[in-house]
């Protein structure tokens, strides 16, 4: 499945887009950008059950749920529903390019801490695909003639736990970034979909929709 | 100095602690004494105190401790912040089977907490009203990630957790040793054993000490270390060894000698050279030790991976040796290896080289063997051997060489080159001796020939069978020496009897020698094996003495023979199985059971006992002990009853299978008579029947021509019996007739010939109508004695009572006649009433002839049948007329008539003339 996944992704820039007017338009990156979440979403579920399982009981117990003690600059992708429809399409698109921005810096530095091998290569592997998403949202943000944010200086995330920070503090911030990212995954699933349909209302353009199943 | 310390905890009475520690003080000195407390220093306030006092022993007795300090309070609860809830020791780092003491404590006195120690609750000891602690003893490694304790508030969102990493135990360096290649470089090596090595956590590190030179290095890898001698004064090294993580160190010395722990290098440039078949020169070189090192090194010769030989060489750095006692064109391996020859240590790496040695004549004669056998009346042999071993062929056998030669007569050499592929040949010759060479040739040369005589004389093949027995070794087969001049003797098998060819074996064996064990990997259970003893002449010809034949295992038949039932009759058959072999079963056949069964009858025969079969059914068993018996008779039997009968052979396995049993039905006790005498009589009916179809016309000329023989008739004999002497047959030759008189033509008479549509009871034929044929003399006056002839064959009239004193008598007639058939009106009436009722008996309207037969003279006639008494010769002829009917013709035909009578074919005109 997954290797069927990869090949309908690599396939999809040469799908031609049947487009009346020549130029396809944002859909065809819409719909790369969602599929491709919910890729990644698959791949966290496996990286996720294995990485909570290298950190021991209790972050890999299902009904684990702890306070958000360290994680307080993870960006959170909760939102109030009102204010998630409220969004505009840029702001939307902005929001999900800096969580995934900020969210990629703290993977890397999980991946420099990973004490076994087949762990980080696993965490290569995702940081690889979610640099990929990142690319796909900011080649939506283009296609909508939307700039990309600029970081500000000096607020470049690190990943770099001061003396106080216990690793059981360590383990909970790892533990929240999981699980973080798994939220925006599926909100950005959410927030690509909207968009995907309303791009496709008032484009009148015919776009070829391709379908992966089983995740 | 010496000082006392007291340590209380929670309270100053609470003392948990009491210890020395002795130091010597200086001047204006600043002391430092540390103590490791198990409970977490931050969940319980902790008070010290000491006093001291003189420890010299210079300063005499008795010396008096000082008063106690005041208490001095650790209290690190104080620099916690405002948090609800703290929980010690933060990951903290302990080797694995160390105790260790964890405490939270709480703000809030009303605060439930819950504890958890990798998922699982766990209950601690209360220290205070918001203090708590948990012992853990002896804790083990789980996870590099550490273990996780983590205490919550219930009903709150707090949670405060630790990790306990566990390290595993820091080994003490195993197998720690020294050694040099070169004298330029040491290197030592270890088993580190368990990494102890932790997520953000240095891992041990070993660091190696000299102590001679005091000289320390920290190494580089885990597991070895190079260390570099500087100059040839240093003779002896002591190392230390020392293993050092976070949590400890352990250490492991040695102590040796430099020249002691040489380790050569591997040797290099090995080569063979001048190899031949038997010898080869080895050739190799070493790499310099210092420069008055000795190298010893060892010079294996191996074969097929063992070693064969095994040499040592001292050498300083180039090597040289001669291996001798070869095999030819066999493959070996020539292996090197060196040490240090004043001080072994350790063998350096090996180096090694394969070749193999040149060929040479093979070293031994074929073991051939012959069979002899007549092919159109020609002796053939048949010449096996065994392929040389790889010992002894000493290289590829390229072919073999046969060599014929006649012993009877001065003839030329035959020789015959066989292929190496075969293992055997074929040759023809006559009845003549011949002396057999065979070799077998490689490229070095020929082997030596194994000569056999054969002669085209079998010799005596009528030797008698005796039976071996076979062991899980084989066929245990011994023999009697016959002439004492055997110079040995073969045992002749053959490995599958059953297939063709059936691969014969032979086995050779010394002439003093009189029993083997023949054992092959082929025998198999069940199998007969026949062996032949051959004594070896002194002239190499070989003599059957015995045969033997035998089983490896004798099994139970696998099949019944074929029973064919004959003699069947109502209480007894005949049972045969001749074509059955004794010889291809599984086992000597012993003998046989007959089964017999019938649900007519419920006791055995006798000579049959009760049997029991497989299938819990009864039966009749009879033992035939002789095995060329092959038939066997049931006797006894009721008539009309069914029988099921079954034949197995035995042998000392078993017996064959008991499934299919055949039924015979015998017949009642009549029908063998019916079928003796029924049958025959068929028979014999169905001859008589053809024999009559065949001969039908030849039946016809005896019993009912058409134009009967008066010769031939016993009307001629019946009348005689009257004693009628005078009668007799009138020889046609003898009457001439020479004129036709009707004399008499009565009405109605007239014969109609032509009426076929009318019956001849219509025709007024009471008084027919007879032709007289009268002689010439005139004196004939009227009817004197005369020869009536009737034909009996036909229905005939009656004839003229008047005109004949004669009549035919058919002896059908004679008994039943009434009255006495001598008066004329008697006869015809019989005749008459023949007559009618030979007429009744025929169809009306069919065709009805007169014949006239002309009577014989008496004279005439068969001579045989002449009367004692000659008649006196008639003076006339009569005429009789003779009816004959014959069925479905209109008329005779005229050839018959023509050919029956002399006189000549009259028609009706002629004879009413």
């Amino acid at each position: 499945m997954l290797a069927c996944l990869c090949t309908v992704l690599w396939h999809l820039p040469a799908v031609p887009a049947l487009n009346r007017t020549g130029d396809p338009g944002p859909g065809p990156s819409i719909q790369k950008t969602y599929d491709l979440t919910r890729y990644l979403e698959h791949q966290l579920r496996s990286l996720a059950g294995t990485y909570l399982n290298y950190l021991g009981p209790p972050f890999n117990e299902p009904d684990f749920n702890p306070p958000r003690l360290g994680a307080e600059t993870l960006p959170r992708a909760t939102v109030n529903l009102d204010v998630w429809r409220s969004l505009n399409d840029k702001l939307r698109l902005t929001q999900n390019y800096e969580a995934y921005s900020h969210l990629l810096c703290y993977l890397r530095g999980l991946n420099r801490q990973a004490a076994t091998a087949e762990l980080r290569r696993s965490l290569a592997h995702f940081c690889t695909s979610l640099q990929g998403l990142l690319g796909s949202i900011a080649g939506v943000m283009a296609a909508l003639g939307y700039p990309l944010p600029q970081p500000l200086p000096g607020t470049e995330p690190t990943w770099a736990p001061g003396p106080a920070h216990s690793d059981f503090l360590q383990k909970m911030d790892d533990f929240w970034l999981l699980k973080e990212l798994q939220t925006w995954l599926w909100r950005s699933a959410k927030d690509f979909n909207r968009l995907k349909k309303k791009m496709q209302t008032p484009a009148a353009a015919v776009t070829l929709h391709l379908e992966a199943h089983g995740f | 100095m010496l000082f006392q310390i007291q340590i209380s905890r929670m309270k100053t009475s609470n003392v948990i602690w009491v210890g020395n520690y002795s130091t010597v003080v200086k001047r204006d000195p600043v002391l430092h004494w540390s103590w490791k407390s198990e409970l977490p220093l931050e969940c319980a306030t902790h008070f010290v105190r000491m006093r001291s006092r003189v420890d010299d022993a210079k300063i005499p007795e008795p010396r008096f401790w000082s008063n106690w300090s005041s208490w001095k309070e650790a209290d690190a609860q104080k620099s916690l912040g405002r948090d609800p809830l703290f929980l010690f020791p933060k990951d903290k780092l302990v080797e694995e089977g160390s105790n260790v003491t964890i405490c939270y404590m709480s703000r809030n006195q009303q605060d439930n907490i819950s504890c958890y120690l990798e998922g699982q609750q766990i209950h601690g000891e209360q220290l205070d009203s918001n203090v708590s602690a948990f012992k853990l003893n002896k804790v083990s490694f789980i996870r590099k990630t550490g273990t996780n304790i983590f205490c919550k508030v219930d009903q709150k969102d707090v949670i405060k957790g630790i990790v306990l990493f566990v390290s595993k135990v820091l080994e003490e360096p195993k197998d720690f040793s020294c050694e040099t290649q070169d004298f330029k470089t040491l290197t030592c090596t270890w088993d580190p054993g368990t990494d102890t090595s932790l997520p953000k956590r240095s891992s041990q590190s070993y660091t190696l000490f000299e102590s001679f030179s005091g000289k320390k290095i920290l190494c580089e890898h885990k597991n070895s270390c190079n260390w570099q001698v500087d100059s040839d004064s240093q003779e002896m090294y002591n190392f230390t060894l020392v293993a050092e993580n976070a949590l400890g160190n352990r250490s492991v010395s040695v102590l040796f000698s430099l020249t002691h722990r040489v380790h050569p290098k591997t040797p290099y440039n090995l080569f063979l050279k001048n190899v031949s078949g038997t010898k080869a020169t080895v050739t190799w070189k070493v790499h310099p030790i210092g420069n008055y090192s000795t190298l010893l090194c060892q010079l294996d010769l191996l074969g097929e991976g063992n070693v064969i030989q095994q040499h040592n060489v001292s050498i300083k750095e180039n090597g040289e040796y001669l291996l001798s006692e070869l095999e030819p064109d066999t493959e070996y391996m020539a292996r090197v290896r060196c040490a240090d020859a004043n001080h072994f240590w350790k063998w350096s790496g090996s180096i090694s080289q394969k070749f193999i040695t040149a060929e040479a004549a093979p070293s031994e004669a074929l073991d051939v063997w012959r069979n002899v056998k007549s092919v159109s009346g020609r002796p053939t042999v048949t010449l096996f051997w065994k392929p040389l071993s790889k010992l002894h062929a000493n290289g590829k056998i390229l072919s073999y060489n046969v060599t014929v030669e006649n012993l009877d007569r001065l003839s030329g050499l035959e020789v015959h080159s066989v292929p190496a592929t075969a293992n055997g040949t074929e040759l023809t010759l006559d009845q003549d001796s011949y002396q057999i060479h065979v070799t077998a040739l490689n490229s070095a040369g020929p082997s030596p020939a194994s000569v056999i005589v054969v002669s085209g004389d079998p010799g005596n093949e009528e030797v008698e069978e005796e039976r071996v027995n076979g062991t899980e070794d084989g066929f245990s087969v011994s023999w009697k020496p016959q002439s004492g001049k055997a110079i040995g003797y073969v045992v002749e098998w053959c490995d599958h009897p059953q297939d063709l060819p059936c691969d014969l074996q032979w086995k050779n064996l010394s002439s003093n020698t009189t029993s083997t064990v023949i054992s092959s990997g082929a025998f198999r259970p069940g199998v007969r094996y026949n062996f032949r003893i051959y004594e070896i002449s002194t002239e190499r010809m070989a003599y059957l003495l015995e045969k033997k034949a035998g089983y490896l295992k004798e099994l139970a038949p696998s099949d019944n023979p074929q029973v064919v039932v004959s003699n069947l009759t109502s209480h007894s058959f005949t049972l045969s199985w001749k074509d059955y072999s004794t010889d291809s079963q599984p086992g000597f056949i012993q003998g046989y059971y007959v089964y017999l069964r019938s649900k007519a009858e419920k006791e055995c025969h006798p000579g049959f006992k009760k049997a029991t079969l497989p299938d819990k059914s009864a039966c009749c068993q009879h033992r035939i002990d002789n095995p060329e018996q092959k038939t066997f008779v049931m006797e006894n039997l009721q008539p009309e009853s069914v029988y099921e009968f079954l034949v197995t052979p035995y042998t000392s396995a078993g017996s064959g299978p008991l499934d299919a049993f055949t039924k015979v039905t015998t017949p009642d006790e009549y029908s063998h008579i019916l079928i003796r005498i029924i049958l025959p009589m068929i028979v014999c009916v169905l001859l008589i029947m053809i024999t009559c179809y065949l001969k039908s016309q030849w039946m016809k000329e005896k019993c009912y021509p058409d134009i009967p023989d008066p010769y031939k008739s016993n009307v001629l004999s019946l009348i005689k019996s009257k004693e009628n002497p005078h009668l007799t047959i009138m020889n046609v030759s003898d009457c001439v007739p020479d004129a036709i008189e009707v004399i008499h033509k009565p009405e109605g008479s007239k014969i109609q010939f032509l009426g076929a549509s009318k019956s001849l009871t219509e025709t007024e034929f009471t008084k027919p109508a007879y032709l007289y044929l009268l002689p010439a003399e005139k004196n004939y006056s009227g009817p004197g004695p005369c020869i009536c002839f009737e034909n009996l064959t036909y229905n005939e009239a009656a004839a003229d009572s008047g005109s004949c004193g004669h009549f035919p008598v058919t002896p059908e007639a004679l008994p039943g006649q009434p009255g006495p058939l001598t008066s004329p009106e008697n006869l015809l009436k019989a005749l008459e009433k023949n007559y009618m009722n030979s007429l009744g008996e025929t169809a009306a309207g069919e065709a009805s002839l007169n014949y006239v037969s002309q009577l014989a003279s008496q004279m005439s006639g068969d001579k045989d049948s002449l009367p004692a008494n000659p008649p006196e010769p008639v003076l006339c002829s009569e005429y009789k007329m003779q009816m004959a009917i014959p069925l479905g013709l209109a008329s005779p035909p005229p050839a018959e008539n023509s050919g029956l009578s002399s006189t000549t074919p009259l028609d009706q005109s002629e004879h009413y003339r």
